[in-house]
């Protein structure tokens, strides 16, 4: 249908109990290839349905999401075979702890590409050198730190070669000072051209890397646009209440 | 003194005669042996249909929990539906019933035409008393695995068999092998009640003895001290499995 845009977001609603709880309200939203959307909001406005709804890790109740042209929320769809070039990094990591470095990152590229293990090492051993991690490759994910468990979900997620990356508060379980290496790998990859959509409450990360930010509140985008505009030329009184909260 | 040297000899006497007609006399030991040998048929043979069984079990009750919430209505959802209400009535009925029971039913009952097949029958009836004790014990481990690793291998592109198997059941495994390997050292000792459907197991064969000799104490303190050392021994494995477990979580 939007065979411009990555990712078309049409009318999406996520409602609870029946209707009583709007989570998502009418949200329409484009990404397009190579441009680094920023979600911010107060908690619980929806920011995260919405992102988690991209690759369907939340089944919206109505509305519709193309990616690459394709209705991923239409029936009989294989979600699987997109989740593949949707990689997620989530805000607790989630690597599989009972693997190493280099079994989290190599599984899903041998199980799901055919990958030989050789090549989905070499691969993976690439990955590691970009975020300065590669002599850690054999450890366990409990023996590294907070900010070393974010790069490595990173690159687990790269390893897929994905066609656009989303970001689930990636810095929001980070001790301080571990914030600004996963930032830093963050701005390398869309400085690279990564399609990226990043929920977080960095908002120096926003005004710095994003191409659009999007204000969400009551599970409805309220105003969008470029970081000048969001953060230095607003009329917009919620927002405005908002970033003199978090600034 | 001489007295009490004479009767410490009658009583080393006597226990030596009572021990050489419980034990030697008519190969009595052999009853014994036989009777472990299908103790050990039967928990064997109850525990590998327990698995089979409560795994799937497990399987259906923890799919359900996880994912109904979401899914479209539709027979996929009805079927689902359909069969955890069945694992539920299973585990229902076998975990609220006391498996002597369900043993003489299984032989009396459902496979009365069958009757010589007893040590078969032990099996089927241990197996699925077991396997629902083992389908909560692997369902607790899968449920105890947190949600962000399913959505995480999700994420990857992995479908639901696919998380289960390469990353949710890994884990799992290892957090229930520890209580998997205590029912089955509990099972051991549960085969003892099928000498009443008069199968020749470990307990059955003390009984033979006693029948045969009069004699009470020495028959069944052996079989108590088989189980006893039965279960030490496996006792101490789940021990040593453990703690490997615990060291290579590192």
């Amino acid at each position: 249908m939007n065979d411009d845009h990555l990712i078309s977001v049409q009318k999406l609603n996520k409602h609870y109990n029946g209707g009583a709880i709007k989570a998502l309200n009418g949200v329409s939203l484009d990404i397009d290839k190579g441009e680094v959307v920023v979600i911010i909001g107060p908690s619980g406005s929806g920011k995260s349905t919405l992102l988690r709804s991209l690759n369907l890790l939340e089944v919206p109740t109505s509305g519709s999401i193309f990616f690459e042209g394709n209705d991923i929320t239409s029936k009989g769809i294989d979600i699987n075979k997109f989740r593949q070039k949707m990689g997620m990094v989530f805000q607790h990591f989630n690597l599989f702890p009972h693997l190493s470095i280099i079994d989290n990152m190599t599984l899903a590229p041998r199980k799901l590409l055919g990958m030989s293990r050789e090549d989905a090492e070499k691969e993976a051993l690439d990955l590691l050198e970009k975020v300065a991690l590669k002599d850690r490759a054999h450890a366990y994910p409990s023996q590294l730190s907070g900010g070393q468990k974010q790069r490595i979900a990173i690159v687990r997620a790269l390893a897929m070669k994905p066609d656009v990356l989303l970001f689930d508060e990636p810095t929001s379980a980070l001790d301080p000072e571990m914030v600004g290496e996963v930032l830093d790998v963050m701005k390398d990859l869309a400085r690279d051209g990564m399609t990226m959509a990043v929920v977080t409450h960095e908002m120096g990360f926003a005004r710095e890397v994003g191409d659009r930010i999007i204000f969400m509140d009551e599970g409805r985008i309220i105003v969008q646009g470029t970081p000048d505009e969001i953060f230095n030329h607003t009329d917009n009184e919620r927002l405005k209440t908002f970033l003199a909260k978090v600034l | 003194m001489y007295l009490y040297q004479l009767s410490i000899r009658e009583w080393w006497t006597d226990l030596k005669d009572t021990f050489i007609l419980n034990f030697i006399a008519d190969d009595r030991y052999m009853l014994l042996l036989k009777g472990l040998g299908n103790t050990f048929l039967v928990t064997l043979g109850a525990t590998l249909l327990g698995i089979l069984l409560g795994v799937i079990v497990a399987l259906v009750r923890s799919t359900y929990d996880k994912t109904i919430t979401g899914m479209h209505p539709g027979p996929g959802k009805f079927i689902l539906s359909f069969f955890n209400k069945i694992s539920s009535m299973y585990l229902t009925v076998i975990r609220g019933t006391p498996v002597l029971v369900q043993l003489m039913i299984a032989y009396f009952v459902i496979f009365a035409p069958w009757a010589k097949h007893k040590t078969l029958i032990a099996i089927i009836a241990f197996g699925i008393n077991s396997g629902a004790y083992v389908a909560e014990i692997i369902r607790s481990g899968i449920m105890s695995i947190d949600n962000g690793q399913f959505e995480a291998g999700r994420s990857l592109g992995f479908n639901y068999a696919q998380t289960l198997i390469y990353i949710i059941i890994p884990q799992a495994f290892k957090n229930v092998l520890p209580a998997l390997a205590n029912e089955f050292i509990v099972l051991i000792k549960e085969t003892s009640v099928s000498c009443y459907i008069g199968l020749h197991d470990l307990t059955k064969g003390g009984e033979i003895i006693r029948s045969r000799t009069y004699t009470a104490f020495m028959p069944l303190l052996a079989v108590a001290l088989i189980y006893l050392v039965i279960v030490m021994f496996f006792s101490r494995l789940v021990t040593l499995l453990e703690r490997r477990l615990r060291n290579s979580e590192r």
